[in-house]
């Protein structure tokens, strides 16, 4: 399984344009950000006090949501690709079995995810602190890398679902444009999810990935927001709703209730995806064993 | 013998690709298997593997045989070296030694170029990758689906002696498809399979002798006289030539020895896998 994870690693690293690509929707979101919206935004919050470095940290969390979700998506490519190409079938020749290649693909896609995460953050964190001198405690970068291995796992278990569904490279990266610019959106980055319309806003919190933000804001905002409304907590919840740094189920949702919601769509992911190669894997045992 | 399949059916939902095959694959044989495009070959070949579950008949396989699989397409990493490509692969199997890699790359000649990415590599020398990457477990039985299509002739010479080569040193069991008829000469035994069935089987020299007729081609110059004398009718006429085709070399030295005073020149060519072939299979276009 480790030479299966080495391989699909090296196949992703040495495919510079793939990587390039993979990181697509998340570039577009933090160039969008740069350019466009960083402005636009500010001059709504001009009454908030360092509402700059408030926003830049807004912005990372989403992007790094963004990243996981496309990143981990081309990794699982791999998988379709070796399917046409038949190498799965010269793997299923060998002893290592249909269950560890699927896990060695998921366990690659997921380590990738989390590099990519941190490439992005690195990129992100490094702008910011020079030019509005964000900066990020340690104890805060520490969680922050935790809750990287949880994004990244998340978006392998959904988009494991979504690429099982698909048999050509074509359709591959058709789904690969799909999810790359819905991405942005779906997760509440390109535009707040409070300024979105009632159906809108509930389409992003059927995002997984939308959580996933939600707890990378809570991570790197609390600080600056407990300073900002320490006197007005009512103005703190409203921010919190309009800006997706809690996510509104009748109630913002507290972090615990966040991280319960992810562990659930993640279980129920693994169980869809693994489940079925599992069984199978079993049953082809069985015949083998009555042979 | 290593290798048994009875009746061995396969049929996408009404559609009959391989029907009723039986074969038979002895321990260090060289069998080819022929046949026209979409006649089911490479159905028979994924039944042999078992990468395709039969749906009647059955395949069977003396004691375990380890089979090792070259696909028609690479299923090698272009972007990964050999070395990575082999040793990834060799490290799925559970009993292949480390040093495995490096033994099967010497054996198969490809040391000078182990530490260049595969994609970058000529057709001979992926070919040549492929099979090591197919004997990295020690098969018993090597599988192989066109490999040499597409390769130019001197790669195609390389490829068949070195598997010949294999097949005598190792005692490996080798079963092929190819397009190219002139390669089943030198195989042990041939099948030839039309429409998912068995049409022809044994060896070269046999499936020849029985299907493909020679041909004998005389010039005259008395083309009218010569007709005349003829106990054995031409199958077509040319001008100043004739054109037999006949059974046996005997019966052409008769024509050429009894009528030697008409005849200026002639060319006799023995039946070819080929013409064999267009005799089983015919001559319409799949």
């Amino acid at each position: 399984m480790l030479a299966m994870i080495k391989r699909n690693l090296l196949l992703y690293f040495r495919n510079w344009s793939g990587v390039f690509f993979s990181l697509m929707g998340a570039l577009i979101s933090f160039v969008l950000y740069l350019i466009f919206l960083k402005q636009n935004m500010l001059s709504s919050w001009a009454h908030v006090p360092h509402a700059t470095r408030l926003l830049d940290l807004w912005l990372i969390g989403g992007t790094l949501a963004i990243t996981a979700i496309t990143t981990t998506l081309t990794s699982l490519s791999q998988m379709v690709i070796d399917r046409e190409r038949h190498v799965t079938a010269d793997l299923q020749l060998t002893d290592a079995g249909s269950l560890r290649l699927q896990l060695s693909y998921l366990l690659s896609a997921a380590v990738i995810g989390v590099i990519m995460q941190v490439a992005m953050f690195v990129i992100m964190l490094g702008d910011f602190a020079l030019t509005d001198h964000v900066t990020v405690t340690i104890p805060q970068a520490i969680n922050v890398l935790g809750l990287m291995v949880v994004s990244a796992l998340l978006a392998t278990a959904v988009n494991a679902i979504l690429i099982q569904g698909v048999r050509t490279v074509t359709n591959l990266s058709k789904l690969g444009s799909i999810v790359g610019t819905a991405a942005g959106f779906l997760v509440g980055t390109y535009i707040p999810i409070g300024l979105l319309p009632a159906f809108a806003q509930d389409l992003v919190k059927l995002t997984p990935g939308s959580y996933v933000a939600a707890l990378y804001r809570q991570l790197l905002m609390t600080d600056q927001l407990d300073t900002i409304f320490r006197h007005t907590p009512a103005a703190r919840l409203n921010f919190e709703k309009l800006m997706g740094i809690r996510l509104d189920w009748s109630g913002l949702l507290t972090q615990s209730a966040t991280y319960h919601i992810i562990g659930l769509i993640f279980i129920g992911a693994v169980v869809l995806t693994v489940g079925p190669t599992w069984v199978k894997q079993s049953h082809q045992r069985h015949r083998l064993r009555e042979r | 013998m290593l290798l048994e399949a009875k009746h061995l059916t396969k049929t996408f939902g009404g559609h009959v690709a391989v029907n009723g095959l039986n074969l038979q694959i002895a321990r260090g044989s060289f069998t080819a298997l022929l046949g026209p495009n979409g006649a089911g070959k490479s159905t028979t070949m994924n039944l042999l593997i078992g990468l395709t579950t039969p749906s009647l008949g059955q395949v069977s396989y003396a004691n375990q045989a380890k089979r090792g699989v070259v696909f028609q397409n690479s299923v090698l990493d272009e972007r990964l070296t050999v070395t990575e490509n082999l040793q990834i692969r060799a490290q799925q199997y559970r009993h292949v030694a480390r040093s495995k890699v490096a033994a099967v790359s010497a054996e198969l000649g490809l040391t000078a170029f182990v530490h260049q990415r595969y994609g970058t590599l000529s057709g001979g020398q992926k070919r040549r990758v492929d099979i090591a990457r197919a004997l990295l477990n020690d098969p018993d039985i090597l599988f192989l689906d066109e490999p040499t299509t597409g390769l130019d002739i001197q790669t195609r010479t390389a490829i068949w002696d070195l598997l010949r080569h294999l097949q005598r040193a190792r005692q490996l069991t080798v079963v092929l498809t190819t397009h190219y008829l002139d390669e089943a000469d030198a195989a042990d035994s041939v099948y030839i399979i039309d429409h998912g069935s068995l049409v022809a089987a044994g060896t070269a020299t046999a499936i020849k002798a029985q299907y493909a007729e020679d041909v004998l081609q005389v010039t005259s110059s008395d083309v009218d006289r010569l007709r005349e004398r003829l106990t054995v009718m031409p199958t077509a006429c040319n001008g100043d030539q004739l054109i037999f085709k006949l059974p046996s070399p005997q019966v052409a030295l008769d024509i050429l020895t009894t009528n030697r005073d008409l005849i200026t020149t002639f060319e006799f060519r023995p039946g070819t896998m080929d013409d064999a072939f267009l005799a089983l299979t015919g001559r319409e276009m799949r």
